[in-house]
């Protein structure tokens, strides 16, 4: 990207999030769920924003369970190690967003989910809305001492290696944005539950998958609960954030789709 | 059955699995770690692989998928032409 590219996204960027102060933001903090429960909730939460029946909402994901959250567009047989997975006792699920497979274990990732209305990142291509919606993030890692910055098209990154990536999905005139950054990490477990081929890392430069993230454990002595506050008070300060709770309807409906949709082997296998 | 794989540089991955019967592309699954909207779209691209001519080109291929694809779809990280190339590397391509 040239220089001047690079200062008309930045203007972008400033010029829509200066949009998202006062408009009503609610956070749902963080609650253990079963990885389908998980990724249920950001169908219906999404859906809901979108009808207008959910202000614009931040949540943080808590993992109950370690998992393999494939991309919408992943096949199950080439990107996991089933027989792995199974022996670890790792659930595979499939998200409603495109990217890349991520294996998460309880207390070692950060996961939330931005929820808004898409009028809100009007004027945005969808490249320049994957850096708006993590810029916040980006802001509040350096407030910590992390030197990180944007990699388009969706890396949270520092000098030291990749430490999060994002993806969007898109429902009824509403954006889903959520991102996982790597706190801790368990290098030879994850190669062995994902299969990455050198195919994938053909234009990375470096020798494995493992190498090449950053968990910001390496990168500071904060605990994860310290920086998962500091995030959500950046937040707060930036563009107002009160306290939410999930309805009860919002619970059923997405307890209904874990059963219907997301912990069915059919949706894990789907490929469109 | 045959699987290809190509990563456009700087982008995401585009794996290809398919059959060929009787000198054409059958049994398409595009997968990979791309991002496309609408998700439904992935169904027009297999589409437009499946019943190419086991001897046409990566351009080729990439044509038939951009000549299927509407000016609503919006492909993140690859491209028709990476679809083309993945098909290829099937057939053993570099």
């Amino acid at each position: 990207m040239s220089a001047m590219d690079a200062m008309a996204t930045r203007q972008a960027i400033e010029t829509v999030t200066a949009r998202w102060r006062g408009i009503g933001w609610q956070l749902l903090g963080e609650e253990p769920m079963a990885p389908a429960l998980n990724v249920a909730l950001d169908e219906v939460l999404t859906r809901r924003v979108g009808a207008g029946k959910r202000p614009p909402t931040l949540r943080f994901w808590t993992w109950a369970a370690r998992a393999v959250i494939i991309g919408r567009f992943q096949s199950v047989r080439n990107e996991v190690n089933q027989d792995a997975a199974d022996e670890m006792g790792v659930t595979v699920v499939r998200r409603i967003s495109g990217g890349g497979a991520m294996f998460v274990e309880p207390d070692k990732a950060i996961t939330y989910s931005l929820y808004l209305p898409e009028e809100y990142v009007d004027g945005l291509s969808f490249t320049q809305s994957y850096e708006a919606l993590d810029s916040w993030v980006v802001a509040g890692l350096r407030d910590l001492g992390v030197d990180a910055w944007y990699a388009p098209l969706n890396d949270i990154t520092s000098a030291e290696g990749k430490i999060g990536g994002a993806a969007q999905a898109r429902r009824g005139r509403a954006v889903l944005h959520h991102t996982t950054i790597a706190y801790e990490m368990s290098p030879d477990e994850m190669v062995r539950v994902l299969r990455i081929g050198q195919e994938k890392l053909s234009d990375k430069g470096i020798p494995s998958a493992a190498k090449r993230v950053s968990p910001l454990r390496r990168q500071t002595a904060l605990s994860r609960e310290a920086i998962v506050a500091h995030l959500i008070a950046r937040f707060r300060d930036e563009f107002g954030l009160a306290d939410g709770q999930l309805t009860p309807d919002e619970r059923a409906a997405a307890d209904r789709l874990v059963h219907k949709q997301f912990a069915t082997e059919q949706w894990t296998h789907d490929i469109p | 059955m045959k699987h290809g794989e190509y990563k456009t540089p700087g982008g995401k991955l585009v794996v290809a699995d398919f059959a060929v019967c009787d000198g054409v592309v059958r049994d398409v699954v595009v997968s990979g770690d791309f991002f496309l909207y609408p998700e439904e779209a992935l169904t027009v691209i297999t589409g437009a692989v499946e019943g190419a001519p086991a001897e046409s080109t990566a351009d080729e291929i990439a044509g038939r998928v951009r000549a299927a694809l509407g000016p609503e779809v919006t492909l993140l990280g690859f491209t028709p032409e990476a679809v083309g190339r993945a098909v290829r590397r099937g057939f053993g391509d570099a």
